[in-house]
């Protein structure tokens, strides 16, 4: 993981040096761009693993980097976002951003997310996820926690998977519900709600203190845990 | 408006005049067709069909008591110059009686038949006349008018159009009665002074304004007999409630139109206060969108140099294996996380008032808040056993959950500054004990507790604290911050900026904020939240 290239688009010198130059502490190739345009120029050229984009920026902001990104990879891309701006994460999330940051953020923060993100990758297609202290067995349809297998309700277990295979980024009420429920009408996030509620009661160790499952105010849940391997 | 009383005078003199003049005028027609008879030696049957096409005439052109008087006339000349014996009244002959019966029949039926198309005529200039002035009023009223002295001119234009002597607008709910709270129709009698004279013409006695009372009280239009016509007085009423009263004193105009008018009036007078209402909201939206533009870009350039020390931090903590520097840079990243989170504090309060958010509760579970609220504070829990218990029936709480988590974290960090070093801290989620519908989180820690009678202020006050004053907030911030500086976490006091804004905070969440001495020492803030209320899993789809 050490050595993929991240790209970091953010209109303030200070926060780009010092995002450079930390994350190049942590093995990082970096390279850096101070606006939506001159980010997507780099982008091109450069090829990066993930790309870490501030929202508010002169010329062309991080909505119209993220939109430019998508239309022809599937690179991860965190966005730097400010706190209050909820609205703006929504936005961002629908348009293809795979996680947020809020300013101001903590190193280990955003190393734990970066990370989470190159994993992840790896992680969408394969039949065993496993985390620490849970393996979901998709082919199988087994859910085990150690030695101890947990018996969830269909339900429960395509929520499950659908936050694992996305673990580390968050999941919004509407992607579980179409990918869950299949769009069915009438499914309302307070389904959700329950199903997760009944999920968490059977997979957490110690519910006061969740290891998998967390909520993400007003877009819906995170996987937290890192999966292995 | 009084020189119409005069020229009613005037008319009816002159009215006069003319119907005698017609009645002269109609005796010498037929004077003239009794002497064209005698001239050309015309028969009885001649001169009595002359006579009766004449008074026919008369009753259409002039009045019905000329073509009586003609009519009398006509059967004396008939009677007395054609009827044999000549130039001798005969009443014996029935032909007599025949030509005065059918000569009066002829005159009254005519007249009547041409007074009531006069009548409808004139009825019909009035209405049309009426529906003129409506339309000039509502002209008036909602393409020229811009504020309220012009519609009273306009109800005043319009009273004149209708034929009223004096009157006007009188508004309701702009004095004393407003101030007050209540509606002045609750009351007994209506307060002049909480009146709006818009436009008055002709005097005002007590009176009126007793009157202008009663229809604003009764809801219903009041009539009176005047001199000339009759005094009206009509409610403006929008919507069953009234907002004043037109009146129209001496109008001869239909109470229909004056409804009208009425009617026309109360909509332009809504229209201007809601016009009035719409720039004032504007005005407060605009001053909201500035608000919020301001915070976003205050929140961005304090947020993002904010950003830049921590990581800083950060790498040069890789740099450096000096123990004295490694714990400068902890004070400093202490310091920052502090700054960070009382600026956090400040623009969740700002963007509260700003109304550039507006909390928006969902069903957030209590572990979920604990567990943010100790990587918010991670700096500070890393130093310190942190227990954390939720109730296995503890339902979610329905908060905000920034804000909840702002208020979670101002606590913590209030009990771990009261608290010695390596002193525990407790968080703790249950269902209420007394209410259902509420949850109870809990910060737990043994430090320096509260004085007796904080403890029982605050455990009587609760969120009622957050209305102190700011002065009383920040002396005893200030006195906080500086105790704090010097002296032993167990001598810290207990209100802090934090623990003030974690209350005001609460409140906006739906919830309240108190602290109480705990046995064996320390202290406890308790925060009371609503509990959602999700459907049973059985009720929800698969």
């Amino acid at each position: 993981m050490s050595g993929a290239r991240i790209l970091v688009v953010d209109d303030d010198e200070s926060i780009r040096s010092t995002l450079a130059q930390h994350l190049a502490v942590h093995g990082f190739d970096i390279v850096h761009a101070g606006d939506g345009a001159a980010g997507y120029a780099q982008f091109t050229l450069t090829r990066p693993d993930l790309v870490l984009s501030d929202l508010a920026m002169p010329l062309s902001d991080g909505f119209a980097l993220i939109q430019q990104i998508r239309q022809s990879s599937a690179t991860p891309i965190i966005v730097l976002s400010v706190r209050g701006g909820d609205v703006d994460k929504v936005r961002a999330l629908d348009l293809g951003a795979d996680d947020f940051v809020t300013k101001p953020f903590s190193a280990p923060e955003l190393l734990a997310r970066v990370r989470a993100q190159l994993r992840r990758a790896g992680a969408a297609h394969r039949d065993v996820l496993e985390f620490p202290g849970l393996t979901i067995d998709v082919k199988r349809h087994r859910i085990t926690s150690g030695d101890r297998e947990i018996r969830l309700t269909p339900t429960e277990f395509a929520i499950l998977e659908t936050l694992g295979r996305h673990a580390g980024r968050p999941v919004s009420f509407d992607e579980l519900i179409a990918l869950v429920w299949k769009g069915a009408p009438g499914t309302s996030n307070d389904a959700v709600r329950v199903h997760v509620g009944a999920l968490r009661r059977k997979i957490e160790p110690d519910p006061s203190n969740p290891r998998y499952v967390v909520t993400e105010p007003w877009i819906g849940y995170r996987f937290i845990a890192e999966p292995l391997g | 408006l009084s020189e119409t009383a005069g020229g009613s005078i005037m008319s009816a003199g002159r009215s006069r005049v003319r119907n005698v003049i017609r009645i002269f005028i109609s005796q010498l027609v037929i004077a003239a067709v009794c002497v064209m008879g005698l001239s050309l030696d015309a028969n009885a049957t001649t001169i009595g069909f002359a006579f009766l096409l004449t008074i026919l005439g008369i009753a259409v052109y002039a009045d019905l008591a000329a073509a009586l008087l003609s009519s009398f006339t006509a059967v004396i000349c008939f009677n007395y110059f054609f009827l044999p014996p000549v130039r001798t009244f005969t009443i014996a002959d029935p032909s007599n009686w025949v030509a005065l019966g059918a000569f009066f029949i002829t005159s009254i039926v005519a007249s009547r038949l041409v007074l009531r198309a006069r009548v409808q005529a004139t009825n019909a200039d009035a209405r049309r006349n009426e529906v003129e002035a409506l339309y000039a009023l509502s002209v008036d009223l909602f393409t020229s008018t811009n504020r309220l002295g012009a519609l009273g001119e306009a109800a005043a234009r319009a009273l004149t159009n209708v034929g009223a002597t004096g009157g006007g607008l009188v508004l309701f709910g702009t004095g004393a009665s407003d101030r007050e709270g209540g509606s002045p129709y609750d009351q007994e009698a209506v307060s002049w002074y909480a009146q709006q004279v818009v436009s008055w013409s002709g005097p005002q006695e007590d009176e009126i304004e007793d009157l202008i009372a009663g229809v604003g009280r009764h809801k219903r239009t009041l009539e009176f007999p005047a001199r000339y016509g009759r005094d009206v007085y009509l409610p403006l009423n929008i919507g069953g409630t009234i907002i004043g009263v037109l009146a129209a004193r001496s109008t001869t105009a239909t109470l229909r139109a004056l409804e009208s008018a009425a009617t026309l009036v109360a909509l332009a007078v809504e229209r201007e206060r809601f016009l009035a209402a719409m720039a004032h909201v504007q005005a407060v939206r605009e001053g909201d969108e500035l608000k919020t533009s301001l915070l976003r870009a205050v929140s961005h350039d304090l947020a993002t140099p904010l950003t830049a020390i921590a990581l800083q931090i950060e790498a040069l903590r890789s740099f450096v294996d000096d123990p004295r520097v490694v714990s400068g840079l902890d004070q400093v990243a202490d310091a920052s996380g502090r700054l960070r989170r009382r600026i956090e504090n400040l623009l969740a309060m700002a963007r509260l008032e700003a109304h550039s958010v507006v909390p928006r509760p969902e069903p957030t579970p209590a572990a979920d808040l604990f567990r943010a609220a100790r990587e918010h504070l991670s700096l500070i829990v890393q130093h310190r056993p942190l227990a954390i218990t939720v109730a296995p029936d503890c339902p979610d709480v329905f908060v905000d959950p920034s804000l909840a988590l702002e208020v979670l974290v101002n606590l913590i960090e209030n009990a771990h500054q009261a608290s010695g070093p390596g002193s525990p801290l407790e968080l703790s989620a249950y269902r209420h004990p007394l209410d259902s519908d509420r949850v109870r989180l809990e910060v737990a820690d043994r430090g320096s507790g509260i004085g007796s009678a904080r403890a029982s202020d605050d455990e009587a006050s609760g969120a009622r604290d957050s209305s102190r004053t700011s002065a009383d907030q920040s002396s005893r911030a200030s006195n906080d911050q500086s105790s704090r500086a010097s002296a032993d976490p167990s001598d810290t006091p207990r209100h802090g900026l934090g623990l003030e804004i974690a209350r005001s905070l609460s409140v906006a969440s739906g919830g309240q904020v108190t602290l109480a001495g705990r046995p064996g020492g320390g202290a406890v803030a308790r925060i009371d939240l609503p509990a959602a209320h999700l459907p049973d899993a059985e009720e929800v789809p698969a």
